[in-house]
């Protein structure tokens, strides 16, 4: 199968920079699936998993954080502020970040900013633990009271 | 002496870990500035709050990044210089200069000058990530959007040069002046939802990138500034206590030459 160059983007390092045969990303729109040769194009990535078809044909999924998705003749990048391998992931680290992220959430209930910033660190930590298996319920952030 | 040395010890060993994070979040920026030049680029008509020039002389915001200790040479009374050269030169215009101070020492500093502080981060450069960069860019881009009469957003921050060279210097922000003309060339693009949408994401990320990268530069800047400085603390401390020592044997041999001199002295003159 063609394989094409991709690159996986964040502030902390550049995680994945190589060949595969397919990447299968979360838009705000919907599930993407990118091929080789696939026209020019750039979308919204949403925090949730990212699904990846290795040059030998095996699959890897990675948690990632919002950004974005670009596709150029050159190659696909997906530039997220966090981004880690599915078997990299700590679940008792992201279960710590889950409580934290609830904690922050109760502690904001006044201050949208906030609020905003606790929800959606409480996705990233769902996201991971979801993506690395260890899911432990709902997906969906709670209801404000 | 010891205490120069202790200080420059720990300075090394932070600055190492500091210039890391700084050479990492390179590659994430610059995607993402290319990503928003190239949309830019696209359209010859496109139109967003953060490309336009505004009118002149008004309100600005000026985001400086400073220490949170002393004791680095000059390095944070070189950004508050260039700080306050800014405010200054808006000032004499009839401007009106708005700060958001990062490091306890450009926090004290503002404190006791008169001009309106947006918000104060003290303390949060060490441990600094991209999200604390995207809640700064958030409040920032917030103002921006909300007041029409701040004209530009520009920040004072200390590049690393190389070990024993550190610059501070002033960039700007907001608006994004001469995105357009870097990539002149049209290629067309689907974008998901839109352009437009995709552009308006972008920029929070754009700004919380260069300020996260502006923080640990000017981290790692501050931490080789110290360094130098402690170095240099050291080395001269050296010096002084080998010139005293010497002074003070000298002295002292002189104390028992005098003093033999008077011993035999009082004895040939007992003869």
């Amino acid at each position: 199968m063609t394989t094409f160059h991709f690159m996986i983007v964040t502030p902390d390092k550049i995680l994945f920079d190589g060949d595969v045969q397919e990447v299968i990303a979360r838009t705000t729109e919907g599930d993407v699936g990118i091929l080789a040769n696939h026209t020019r194009y750039a979308a919204i990535l949403k925090t949730g998993a990212l699904t990846v078809k290795m040059e030998n044909g095996d699959f890897r999924r990675a948690a990632v954080a919002q950004g974005f998705l670009k596709v150029s003749d050159e190659r696909t990048t997906v530039i997220t502020t966090a981004a880690e391998w599915a078997e990299e992931i700590d679940p008792d680290w992201a279960e710590r970040s889950r409580e934290d992220a609830l904690a922050k959430i109760e502690a904001a209930q006044n201050e949208p900013d906030r609020l905003e910033r606790a929800n959606l660190k409480l996705q990233r930590a769902l996201n991971r633990l979801s993506v690395s298996g260890h899911n432990t319920g709902t997906v969906q952030p709670p209801k404000k009271k | 002496m010891q205490i120069t040395k202790a200080m420059e010890l720990v300075a090394s060993s932070k600055f190492r870990k500091a210039k890391d994070r700084a050479e990492a979040v390179r590659p994430f920026f610059e995607q993402t500035y290319k990503l928003m030049a190239e949309i830019a680029a696209e359209d010859p008509y496109f139109n967003s709050q953060f490309v336009h020039k505004r009118t002149e002389n008004e309100a600005m915001i000026l985001v400086v990044i400073a220490g949170d200790r002393g004791l680095a040479g000059g390095f944070n009374s070189n950004v508050l210089k260039i700080a306050q050269a800014k405010i200054d030169e808006l000032k004499a215009k009839g401007g009106n200069p708005v700060v958001m101070p990062i490091g306890q020492k450009a926090v004290d500093y503002f404190e006791h000058r008169e001009v309106k502080i947006l918000k104060a981060y003290d303390h949060v450069a060490e441990h600094a990530n991209i999200y604390l960069g995207i809640q700064m860019a958030e409040e920032i881009l917030d103002a921006y959007k909300r007041h029409t009469s701040i004209q530009n957003v520009e920040i004072v921050f200390t590049n690393y040069v190389s070990p024993i060279s550190q610059v501070a210097q002033s960039m700007q922000v907001i608006p994004l002046t001469n995105l357009a003309g870097n990539h002149p060339r049209k290629c067309a693009v689907e974008y998901e939802p839109s352009p437009e949408a995709v552009f308006d994401k972008l920029v929070p990320q754009y700004v919380a990138g260069l300020l996260y990268g502006a923080i640990v530069e000017s981290f790692a800047s501050e931490q080789a500034a110290r360094r130098t400085a402690m170095e240099n603390a050291t080395d001269n401390a050296t010096e002084m206590i080998e010139n005293l020592s010497l002074q003070y044997n000298r002295a002292r041999q002189g104390a028992i030459t005098q003093e033999l001199t008077e011993i035999v002295g009082g004895a040939n003159a007992l003869e």
